[in-house]
């Protein structure tokens, strides 16, 4: 990456002041968008024991009961200084509420792709070096079977094979808090279930990708200067047919976090997916938007940490990005 | 020692490390001595006016005193933090507490303070004044005096059969600490400081919390386990697998495993009949359902024996009445509609009414749909047709609140239940159209003999009055009775728990090696 420090720093900044609008925007739509779903907390949370005045009282703990700007700022302006006000029914703040259960997610998230990385890299990469072999066709089978079957059938197959019937790992739960062996344990199939589609979508465009750097002129140039095919697989051309695959982290880890709702709930897992199903289901808004933000919040940048490896790995995109940022 | 790390030693030592995570899982469970159980809920909020759920109750009732407490598995109670209970007139009660008995973290011993500050609550409201969830438990009682450091009475603003069996044995009626209230404020609603076997040893939020022996506990029901973990699982599907997978010793399963269950190996199912209601409410203010005989035809064309099969696999009995076989004013003789098309179609043709449609509302889960869809089947064999609504659970459950039931035409309710009738009959008063009467029937009769039950202390005759609501229930044809439900349990058979008939109150304080 051959850029000033400066550019790079207005470029950053350019971005970071673009994930504060986004942010900014997200909230504001979020915020609109819960209060269109009917239904109220008192009435979800206690059934027929929710009164009139029970459920007067509740919505005005809430909040709910001044109007929708004032509601708007008073969430906007507590939430930029990290307080999201106390949750009604325990009365215990929101942001731990939140904070307790995020580190669940991200390690669940983060394995999952390091897992479909582990996998889908290697598996692309045979495939490219293969093209239209019997390998390379048995592999577009497996990828594409990876990722047409849904998360939800895959846990309770690894479920039922791992779990119930051998016995290896355990079913339900993130294992002891104190056991980094135990919450190991209790990853490894919620892990493999998430990850499985994004196998076959990573071998898919790391094979894609490969086929079209191995066709360009600076390979031809390498291979006439009698590089080994290794190192011209292993060195150069896969550094650059991993570019597209940098580009959909971001996304893959925002979809992964996104969908980790559905693995929760199967293996009982506390996460931020299960916490924002629960608390939409339970019409607890303010819990809603606080899971809410912190899953954009982490989508954005994790979004502008893609884009800075990016610059990093392809000096033609840093090179057009810092052109046109600064 | 010298550790040679040649290629070979790193690729065993790896490959040993790599199959670590796999170990086999169920080896913990062989070694076990406190059982980890499930619970589908997790810790809402432990002030005992302000609970959310059963997990909350059944926390309360091991970690605190009660006056009374009930004894293992029934409904009959004893003296549990009272030395003494002494019924001077119906309204009249006077108690002494056992000396002794010591708050967990150094909140001292109870004193009849303590019981005048925990059920003051429930009248006055809590510090600000707001009135406490379950505040209704203890409409009954008027006052709490305080008599001596030990000795107090309870005064009622009527005589109330109800209040002990709701309110005083049960979560509402937990003894807190005067002083741990006033110094923790909101924190009451995830610290628990009381008096009783167990003790709340730890909460990890949406994960599990445990419960441990009180050591200063110096009443007669010792626990028998140093802990008892409850792992918070919401699916009792994920619970039953967990349990076959001998993570856990004791869960509660859905009716359609119980073939499964029957086959576990050293497995003790526990089957209890439900004491919850689901049925189907008719709203008698809605066009042409105000015409009774409209209503009648539908409760003819209707086939609960079939709902009961296609919907609930068999596994549950079918419901006539609105109190459950086993609470006191069941009514054993009620009439059992059994599907008779030809006289849903007289009584149709009587009414005159052709061409009718009415809207069915319900919960979107696949239980509630299948009846949905039974009774959509039904009601167009006799030529009504049927529009299915169903809605998640918070737009479903707000038809509670700003009259918005009167819109509702047919709904399936499923609504749980307590040990006392009144309970049940409350949510049918006329004072409750608008709220939770969806059905929006109203008869003065029911609603006197409903202050009645509340206020007659004789068994039988409080019977009597609840039989009789239950024929006014009829008569209306505004409800299509479904069933009671059932509660199913799995345990370890070296696990002995217990629990209250209605399966859903756990006495932790009881759970025992079998």
């Amino acid at each position: 990456m051959s850029r000033s420090p400066g550019a790079i720093a207005r470029f950053v900044a350019s971005r970071l002041a673009s994930v504060l609008l986004t942010l900014f925007g997200a909230t504001v739509l979020l915020f609109l968008m819960v209060r269109l779903v009917p239904g109220d907390f008192a009435s979800v949370m206690l059934g027929p024991r929710a009164t009139p005045a029970l459920r007067a009282q509740i919505v005005h703990e809430m909040g709910l009961d001044r109007n929708v700007v004032e509601q708007l700022w008073l969430f906007v302006s507590r939430a930029v200084t990290g307080n999201f006000g106390q949750d009604v029914i325990s009365h215990r703040p929101i942001l731990d509420i939140v904070l307790e259960v995020i580190p669940n997610t991200l390690a669940l998230a983060f394995s999952a792709l390091a897992l479909a990385l582990v996998a889908g890299i290697p598996l692309g990469v045979v495939a490219a070096l293969r093209p239209g072999s019997w390998i390379d066709t048995i592999l577009a089978l497996l990828s594409i079977s990876f990722i047409t079957t849904p998360t939800l059938v895959v846990s309770i197959i690894l479920f039922l094979i791992f779990a119930i019937g051998l016995h290896w790992l355990p079913v339900a739960g993130a294992g002891d808090a104190g056991s980094p062996l135990d919450q190991l344990r209790h990853l490894i199939l919620p892990s493999i279930a998430m990850a499985l589609g994004w196998v076959g979508y990573i071998s898919r465009l790391v094979r894609a990708s490969l086929l079209d750097t191995l066709t360009e002129l600076h390979v031809r140039t390498l291979r006439a200067y009698g590089v080994s095919e290794l190192r011209i697989v292993g060195i150069f051309a896969l550094k650059l047919a991993l570019v597209p695959v940098v580009s959909i982290l971001g996304i893959g880890l925002g979809d992964l976090i996104g969908s980790s709702v559905v693995v929760e709930i199967i293996f009982a897992r506390p996460g931020i997916g299960s916490l924002i199903f629960n608390s939409i289901a339970q019409r607890n808004y303010p819990v809603v938007q606080a899971a809410v933000i912190f899953i954009v919040a982490f989508y954005i940048i994790a979004n502008l940490v893609v884009d800075l490896i990016n610059a990093m790995l392809d000096p033609r995109i840093g090179k057009s990005l810092t052109a046109r940022d600064g | 020692m010298t550790l040679n790390l040649d290629r070979r030693t790193f690729l065993l030592g790896s490959s040993a490390l790599s199959m670590l995570p796999f170990a086999r899982f169920a080896f913990a469970a062989d070694a076990r001595e406190n059982p980890i159980v499930a619970v589908d809920t997790d810790i809402g909020n432990l002030d005992p006016g302000n609970r959310v759920g059963t997990t909350e109750a059944n926390i309360l009732l091991c970690c605190c005193q009660t006056l009374v407490r009930f004894k293992p598995g029934v409904l009959d109670w004893e003296n549990d933090a009272a030395k003494s209970i002494k019924q001077i007139s119906d309204t009249e009660f006077e108690f002494e507490l056992n000396p002794g008995q010591m708050f967990t973290g150094g909140y001292g011993e109870m004193t009849a303070e303590d019981v005048k500050f925990s059920f003051d609550r429930f009248i006055n409201g809590d510090r600000d004044g707001k009135k406490l969830t379950y505040a209704d438990d203890m409409e009954a009682l008027k006052e709490v005096q305080v008599t001596g450091k030990y000795t107090g009475k309870l005064i009622l603003k009527h005589p109330s059969a109800a209040l002990w069996l709701i309110a005083m044995a049960d979560g509402s009626g937990a003894i807190l600490s005067k002083k741990a209230v006033e110094e923790l404020g909101d924190k009451i609603a995830t610290t628990l400081i009381g008096s009783g076997p167990l003790m709340l040893k730890e909460w990890r939020p949406k994960e599990q919390f445990v419960l441990a022996v009180n050591p200063d506990y110096k009443g007669p029901y010792k626990a028998h386990f140093q802990e008892i973990v409850a792992k918070i699982i919401p699916e009792h599907k994920t619970s039953f697998l967990s349990y076959q997978a001998k993570e856990l010793d004791f869960t509660a399963f859905d009716f359609d495993q119980i073939e499964t269950a029957k086959g576990l190996p050293d497995t003790k199912i526990i089957d209890i009949p439900g004491i919850d209601y689901t049925w189907i409410g008719i709203n008698v203010e809605k066009g042409d359902l105000a015409d009774i005989k409209v209503r009648q035809a539908i409760r003819w064309a209707v086939d609960v024996d079939a709902i009961i099969q296609g919907a609930y696999s068999g596994a549950v009995s079918r419901a006539k009445t609105l109190l459950a076989p086993g609470l006191l004013g069941n009514w054993a003789d009620a009439p059992l509609y059994a599907r008779d098309v030809e006289k849903a179609q007289a009584l149709l043709a009587e009414s005159g009414k052709t061409g009718l449609a009415f809207s069915f509302t319900c919960l979107n889960d696949a239980q509630s749909l299948a009846v949905a869809q039974i009774v959509q089947a039904n009601l167009a064999e006799v030529g009504i047709t049927i529009n299915i609504n169903a809605l998640d659970s918070g737009a479903y459950w707000a038809l509670g609140a700003d009259d918005a039931s009167k819109d509702l035409e047919l709904s399936l309710i499923p609504y749980t239940s307590k040990f006392d009738p009144s309970f049940q009959t409350q949510w049918f008063l006329s004072s409750q159209i608008g709220l939770w009467n969806w059905q929006r029937w109203s008869s003065p009769e029911f609603d006197k003999l409903h202050q009645e039950g509340l206020e007659t202390l004789d068994k039988k005759k409080r019977e009597e009055i609840y039989i009789k609501m239950q024929e006014l229930l009829d008569e209306s044809a505004s409800c299509i009775w479904i069933t009671h439900g059932r509660n199913l349990f799995v345990n370890a058979s070296w696990l002995k728990p217990t629990l209250l008939p209605n399966g859903k109150d756990w006495q932790f304080e009881y759970f025992a090696k079998a």
